[in-house]
């Protein structure tokens, strides 16, 4: 029983991060239908934010906040830069474009920083477990269950109580009604970024917290994880990202933690298969997007 | 106020409006008439900066041309497109928020609102539910009250009654004609010639992006034009 | 036009350039590695060790003491069909020696251009000991191969007087499966047992499910045995840690780079073979203070010291070879025996390609590494590849 619930609490924690990072896909990807394939950068942006902030010893928490702040700028630049120029593109011409942000980011970090890992050092206390009662929930698990807690709290109240929150909802049901209401399809497009940049430094700092290190590939499986959550959740719906992600990360802890040891080095597939399945019986995904987007 | 001329649209290869120049004097209701893919809309869409186009739009005088969709509607026109639109997972209130907080904000905001809300005590009482719930003549009324909130001179209205029940057309003309006595200028595309001519103080009529003709409502109406197209007798 | 008659002189120069560059005394060096990608974590360090060497060997007067060398860089971006393209190119461009990534896929396809070419070809850090034998005679390994690092690994092990171990491996690299499996080998020749297996994907960062499994196991193992190196590794030790387990971690050369000592406390403890540790007064850590001197910053790893013997592995040959002409300076590279390099001694005789030479076990403790032992694995331990 002990170990059924020790699991449990593992794949809350991992799906968590993953319907972070699914989460700042949809973001994007509801307002502009762009699948940012350079969402995996902003974490390794995120990333090196942490190790440049231990690199002249800023305590723990500043370090959070610097790598948060380095992905939202990354975001805000690479739209600036890269997308918004794109903006009258076709969805394939978008996709592509982020696919080179994407590769021009690694090369970038690889010659401009380090092919080689950097180590992010985390408090000592990150090792600890937690005792409550039969649970030992280690640290950097129930950190990760508390930070997306608290973040899609945020992320919520910011949708539904802000102006700007409210703008980004209807952005992604009629983007041109919005545009007739005078408000600035670029400032909308770039808070979508920059929540989305938010989203990918929480998440960086959670997956980081479990590697104590960044590289410039850093990005890559993660980006491919939150592009399965947001499919499974039903691309650009925002709630179903988040279902995506918690069901994806359920899906890899128990394969991980139930299936014989001969099937074991099959798990992705085992995961995979089990999507094509959900994905057979809800083919819009889990909580799919209206499906009355205008052009 | 408004003088438009020599205006052409085109989406690709196709050209929905060659040329087309009208005016619409200030406190004025205009009625654009003509069949399905005449070019009403895209007039009104160019007008509103949403779709490109050439020729010369001017509003009091000044170029409008050019001009993106979010200044123009600065500038004091608003645009009810055709199908209502409204933002159905948002609630009534966030919709008419929206309509105006590129305008105003604070107890201004507010007191807009609260006079929408006057205007239309059906959306004072649905206020809480998600625009998407409501009903089509409801939605109506909603997007028109999210147009108001911009606070405008030139309401561009397109196709308001298309597809609601003969009762709630009625009330939808009885508010395009309160609208005008409190001195709002209103072009007006609709398919419902009849009435759309009897409160009417100009018209024109599209045919495949071309203007074939023009006149005050009373002198459309007994137009054989038409009165054959779009008069049922 | 303009550009016609450009294009002609710019055509006649670089001929002129080939006649003069290519009187008798140089050699060109092809390197078709990958620079960026997945790979350069391994080849960028390589190749800035190997460049400081050739620098050093050219002042000297080049190779065995006569050979000027040129170099004749490709980047293969860690693609496999981007580095058949590179050794397509070297080989028409007649490069006399040619160096491969640091692995066995993209080394195998590039030693199958090369090979029939007669051009002695090795590898930067590529470990898999079959890599020689599935390409043929012109292969050749540098780095301590997976299987002599496994041998010396459960050797210590067994000495240890550990008695029970878990390892972990991933199916997804020969490096990540083998090394492991061959460390069960030699480890249960030894009379030890191996009590658990488990299994990840290459970057599957969640190790929570696994370290769950281990956590429960009655009686915890002896040790824990692993290849895994970053991203992996890491987080499998956070994640160990955090969930508890204290028994101790031993693994391979993978992990030999500063994020390991950067984990901080949790590293403590942690054992690993290496080609090589700079302790002080060694002769590695002599190259560490030159390297910083002229580059600004120290080797990050000992990739850069291994991609700087190459080198010097090659100029011995040369000079036992006389000449750089291929099958002569196969020969003499399958006969060197007992080079003195950094790390220690570097010996082909006997082997096939894949040298014997010297290993570390070194132990992490508070950021840093201590050296256990150094020494050539027994012949006799080293499980066939």
């Amino acid at each position: 029983m002990d170990i059924v619930l020790q699991q449990i609490v593992n794949a809350i924690s991992l799906g968590g991060i993953y319907a972070l990072l699914a989460l700042g896909l949809a973001v994007v990807f509801s307002i502009v239908s762009l699948i940012n394939f350079a969402h995996g950068e902003l974490m390794t942006v995120a990333g090196y934010g942490m190790f440049f902030a231990a690199a002249v010893s800023l305590p723990f928490p500043f370090a959070v906040c610097a790598a948060v702040l380095f992905a939202v700028i990354a975001a805000l630049l690479t739209e600036r830069f890269a997308f918004r120029p794109m903006r009258k593109a076709d969805a394939t011409g978008l996709l592509l474009t982020s696919f080179a942000v994407s590769a021009i980011l690694r090369v970038i970090f690889q010659n401009g920083i380090s092919a080689r890992p950097k180590p992010v050092p985390l408090p000592s206390g990150f090792a600890g477990v937690i005792d409550l009662g039969v649970l030992h929930v280690g640290i950097v698990p129930l950190l990760s269950i508390v930070m997306t807690a608290l973040s899609l709290v945020a992320l919520t109240l910011f949708l539904n109580r802000t102006t700007l929150g409210k703008a980004m909802r209807a952005a992604a049901e009629d983007f041109q009604v919005l545009r007739l209401m005078g408000i600035k399809a670029n400032r909308v497009i770039a808070v979508a970024f920059a929540v989305s940049g938010a989203l990918a430094g929480i998440a960086a700092v959670l997956w980081i917290a479990q590697r104590g290190s960044v590289d410039p590939l850093m990005g890559f499986v993660p980006v491919l994880k939150a592009f399965v959550a947001a499919v499974i959740g039903g691309l650009g719906s925002l709630t179903g990202a988040v279902a995506g992600g918690f069901a994806l990360g359920i899906l890899e802890v128990l394969f991980q933690a139930f299936l014989p040891d001969a099937a074991l080095p099959f798990r992705d597939a085992f995961v995979l298969g089990f999507v094509i399945l959900i994905l057979i019986w809800r083919p819009d995904g889990l909580i799919p997007a209206p499906a009355a987007r205008r052009s | 106020m408004l003088e438009v001329s020599g205006l052409k649209v085109k989406y690709g290869e196709v050209t929905a409006v060659k040329g087309v120049s009208l005016s619409v004097s200030k406190g004025a209701v205009v009625v654009l008439l003509g069949a399905n893919g005449a070019g009403k809309s895209s007039t009104l869409n160019a007008i509103a900066g949403l779709v490109a186009s050439t020729g010369s739009i001017s509003f009091e005088g000044k170029p409008l041309s050019g001009q993106p969709a979010e200044d123009i509607v600065k500038r004091g026109i608003a645009l009810t497109p055709e199908g209502r639109r409204v933002f159905p997972s948002l609630s009534v209130a966030d919709n008419l928020h929206l309509g105006g907080a590129a305008h105003a904000s604070g107890d201004e905001l507010k007191k807009r609102v609260e006079a929408e809300l006057d205007r239309f005590p059906i959306l004072r009482e649905r206020y809480r539910q998600k625009a998407g719930l409501l009903s089509g003549g409801e939605q109506q009324m909603l997007a028109i009250a999210r147009s108001l909130m911009a606070g405008p001179q030139l309401l561009l209205l397109d196709e308001p009654s298309l597809g609601l029940a003969p009762l709630i057309v009625d009330k939808v003309f009885d508010l395009i004609l309160g609208l005008k006595q409190r001195g709002l200028t209103i072009l007006l595309v609709e398919q419902n010639a009849e009435r759309a001519l009897e409160i009417a103080d100009h018209g024109y009529v599209l045919q495949t992006g071309q203007i074939v003709l023009e006149g005050s409502g009373p002198e459309l109406a007994r137009s054989d034009l038409v009165k054959q197209a779009y008069l049922a007798e | 036009m303009k550009n016609f008659r450009f294009t002609v002189l710019a055509g006649a120069m670089s001929l002129a350039g080939l006649t003069t560059g290519a009187f008798a005394e140089d050699v060109t060096i092809g390197l078709a590695t990958a620079q960026t990608g997945g790979l350069a974590y391994a080849d960028q360090p390589s190749l800035a060790g190997f460049k400081m060497a050739v620098d050093e060997i050219n002042a000297a007067g080049g190779l065995g003491g006569k050979y000027k060398i040129v170099l004749d860089i490709k980047d293969t971006r860690t693609d496999t069909a981007a580095t058949v393209q590179a050794a397509q190119e070297l080989v028409a461009d007649g490069v006399k020696v040619m160096i491969t990534p640091c692995d066995a896929d993209p080394s195998i396809a590039a030693g199958q251009i090369s090979q029939p070419a007669q051009i002695p070809t090795l590898t930067f850090c590529g470990t898999t000991p079959t890599i020689t034998e599935a390409v043929g005679d012109y292969m050749f390994g540098t780095y301590p191969a997976d299987n002599g690092q496994a041998a010396l690994l459960a050797d210590y092990a067994a000495s240890k007087g550990y008695k029970n171990i878990y390892i972990l491996k991933s199916p997804d690299s020969a490096y990540t499966l083998r090394l492991p499996e061959y460390f069960e080998e030699v480890f249960k020749k030894k009379g030890g047992a191996i009590v658990g297996e488990g299994t990840y994907t290459m970057g599957q960062q969640d190790f929570a499910a696994e370290v769950t499994k281990i956590k429960a196991m009655n009686p915890q193992p002896d040790a824990i045995m692993t290849a895994a190196y970053e991203p992996d590794f890491p987080a499998f030790l956070q994640q160990l840690r955090g969930a508890g387990v204290a028994a101790p971690v031993i693994g391979s050369d993978g992990i030999d780079s500063p994020t390991i000592t950067g984990l901080g406390a949790i590293a403590n403890g942690i054992v690993h073979t290496t080609a090589g540790s700079p302790v002080a007064g060694s002769k590695l850590a002599a190259f560490y203070d030159k390297f910083k001197e002229k580059t600004g910053a120290a080797p990050e790893t000992v990739y850069v010291a291994t991609g700087y013997e190459i080198p010097y592995i090659l100029d011995a040959a040369v000079k036992a070879a006389g000449s750089v002409d291929g099958p002569a300076l196969r020969d003499a590279l399958a006969n060197l025996k007992d080079v003195e390099v950094l790390t220690g001694k570097v010996t082909y005789a006997g082997t096939n390609r894949m040298p014997i030479r010297d290993i570390t076990i070194v132990e992490i403790e508070d950021g840093k590494r201590k050296p256990i032992l150094t020494a050539m694995p027994d012949p006799a331990d080293v499980p066939k590849p």
